[in-house]
């Protein structure tokens, strides 16, 4: 971790050096939800390929761009499209970004995803308010000797995602009449979906499955932001009842449920300083 | 794993040109427990740095040198800090001490860590004897194609940890009024703590302590037959209920306040095998 300093301040120059503005929020959107970006009054877009170190996206439904401009009057910088594991990008990697995003002086991190829904009690298109997760992925974005001026050897993580937040979401999808849940977020590395016996398992766990947020949230923990992360559950694991699962279909629902989410963000930021 | 074999012949011969000793008994020291080490009365220390193959200590609260001399009549060689997975480096690297000490003679290993406590009935200070382990680190050291000079391709997991070792550790504990327990260890990766959500699929699985430690010395140790006592110093609490931030500050405070405990323990198990082989 000993050459991160330059490798984010040479990402956080190139970007500077086109947008002057001090973004408050950072935002990372997941499948399909790319659509929000459209609502960004747009100052500037980077390729990933242009900024130094970063990688470039490869997965379905996602983007590779990064945008930067204001949203419900908030300056933001957006990743529309992130990275994954499956990838093959090693976690350290794929949580650059939130290095950059963090030395750019943003206060508030917003992650977004999809997810299978684990808690019977989900129904698909619902939203997930991540209230706290488990890392079953096969990397740490944290291994090697650690860099104390990016963040401790051993950060804590007794509450990684802001509990006001998560209320205030909460708050906002009763307001805007949609179904939200808080619950526990399982990470594992994928690509494959999950067996039926892998779903009881992780039922027993957690509330919702998939396959990426845990390295941003543990690196944005190292480095002291605060967290707000949105799950669409987009198709439910009934392990007993299996259904086919679509990478398309996903997209298709991810899609579909993306206003409510945006009325989470807008929400959110509309209070960023109360 | 066919590079190994020169790797520990090389940093055992490093050690025999300082030490001429066989040693009967190898120790590694966690997280603030190094203390141990003063009671050895030294015949040699060598810096992890001048050992062939071996990997530096970077971690918080350990220094990095091979201590060898007498302890409780016994030859010994103790590692005064240790290296984790967290710090960057494979399984294979960290445990390559535990094959040296095994190749200069050593028939036992004692292991230390600190860990965080999950069992509701521990206390920060309290001694937990490794009754069994479960890895959930990401990485093996056994990984890659067997060495059968230095063990089986399949080692047998059934008693990783010496049972009449720990019997007499606890006797010790009762008899020096020490609270001590017998539980399981869970190993992660780390280096961040754990969640709220992971502490309790933690402790679903059957365990009473986490750490960021000791499995892969120990299944080194079950590979080349080595004997193994484990000792894990309950640090903090980690009941995800009431769960508050961790403060590392204080974990290594609690280590050090619990480590002449502990000493106590080895020592108790030290004048155990010296007296009955």
């Amino acid at each position: 971790m000993l050459n991160l300093p330059s490798q984010i301040s040479e990402a956080a120059d190139y970007v500077r050096q086109r947008w002057t503005t001090t973004p408050r929020v950072g935002i990372i959107l997941g499948t399909g939800l790319g659509n929000l970006a459209d609502h960004i009054n747009a100052e500037l877009r980077l390729d990933y390929q242009a900024i130094p170190h970063f990688s470039q996206s490869t997965a379905l439904g996602h983007k590779g761009q990064l945008v930067c401009g204001h949203l419900s009057g908030v300056p933001v910088v957006t990743m529309e499209g992130r990275f994954h594991l499956y990838e093959g990008y090693s976690a350290r990697q794929i949580t650059l970004p939130v290095r950059v995003m963090n030395e750019l002086g943003i206060e508030l991190l917003i992650i977004s995803n999809a997810s299978g829904g684990l808690n019977p009690n989900f129904n698909s298109g619902d939203v997930m308010v991540i209230e706290d997760h488990v890392n079953l992925m096969n990397d740490n974005p944290l291994i090697g000797i650690n860099n104390d001026q990016l963040g401790p050897r051993f950060p804590d993580m007794s509450s990684p995602y802001d509990p006001q937040l998560v209320e205030l979401a909460l708050s906002i999808a009763r307001r805007e009449n949609f179904m939200a849940h808080p619950g526990v977020y399982v990470g594992l590395n994928g690509p494959n979906y999950e067996t039926r016996a892998e779903y009881r398992f992780l039922r027993g766990i957690g509330d919702a499955v998939g396959m990426s947020t845990v390295p941003e949230v543990i690196v944005a923990a190292h480095t002291g932001l605060r967290v707000l992360a949105l799950s669409t559950v987009t198709n439910m694991c009934y392990p007993d009842a299996p259904e086919k699962t679509e990478g398309n279909d996903i997209i298709a629902i991810a899609s579909a449920v993306e206003p409510r989410l945006r009325s989470i963000v807008s929400g959110v930021l509309a209070r960023i300083d109360s | 794993m066919l590079e190994l074999y020169n790797q520990i012949e090389a940093a055992a011969s490093k050690i025999t040109a300082q030490w001429k000793h066989t040693p009967d008994v190898g120790i590694i020291l966690g997280t603030g427990l190094g203390g141990l080490v003063d009671q050895i009365e030294v015949e040699a220390a060598v810096d992890y740095e001048d050992i062939p193959h071996f990997p530096r200590s970077t971690a918080v609260s350990h220094r990095g040198r091979l201590v060898c001399g007498q302890l409780c009549g016994l030859r010994v060689i103790a590692m005064e800090g240790r290296v984790h997975h967290y710090e960057g480096y494979a399984l294979k690297q960290i445990t390559l001490p535990v094959r040296v000490m095994k190749h200069l003679g050593a028939k036992l290993l004692i292991v230390s860590n600190a860990v965080g406590g999950m069992n509701p009935y521990y206390r920060p200070g309290d001694i937990m004897l490794i009754e069994d382990h479960i890895n959930l680190m990401m990485d093996n050291p056994l990984i890659g194609i067997n060495d059968d000079r230095l063990g089986p391709r399949f080692p047998d997991m059934s008693q990783p940890y010496n049972w009449e070792l720990i019997d007499v550790a606890l006797a010790v504990a009762r008899r020096e009024n020490v609270v001590a327990h017998k539980g399981v260890l869970v190993a992660v990766t780390g280096p961040n703590l754990e969640t709220r959500a992971e502490y309790r699929f933690l402790k679903m699985i059957g365990a009473d302590v986490v750490g960021m430690s000791t499995v892969p010395e120990v299944i080194v140790a079950a590979h080349c037959d080595l004997p193994t006592i484990g000792f894990s110093i309950i640090t903090d609490m980690c009941l995800p209920d009431t769960l508050k931030p961790a403060n590392v500050n204080e974990i290594v405070a609690t280590a050090n306040e619990a480590e002449p405990r502990l000493r106590t323990l080895v020592t108790g198990v030290l004048e155990h095998v010296a007296q009955n082989g």
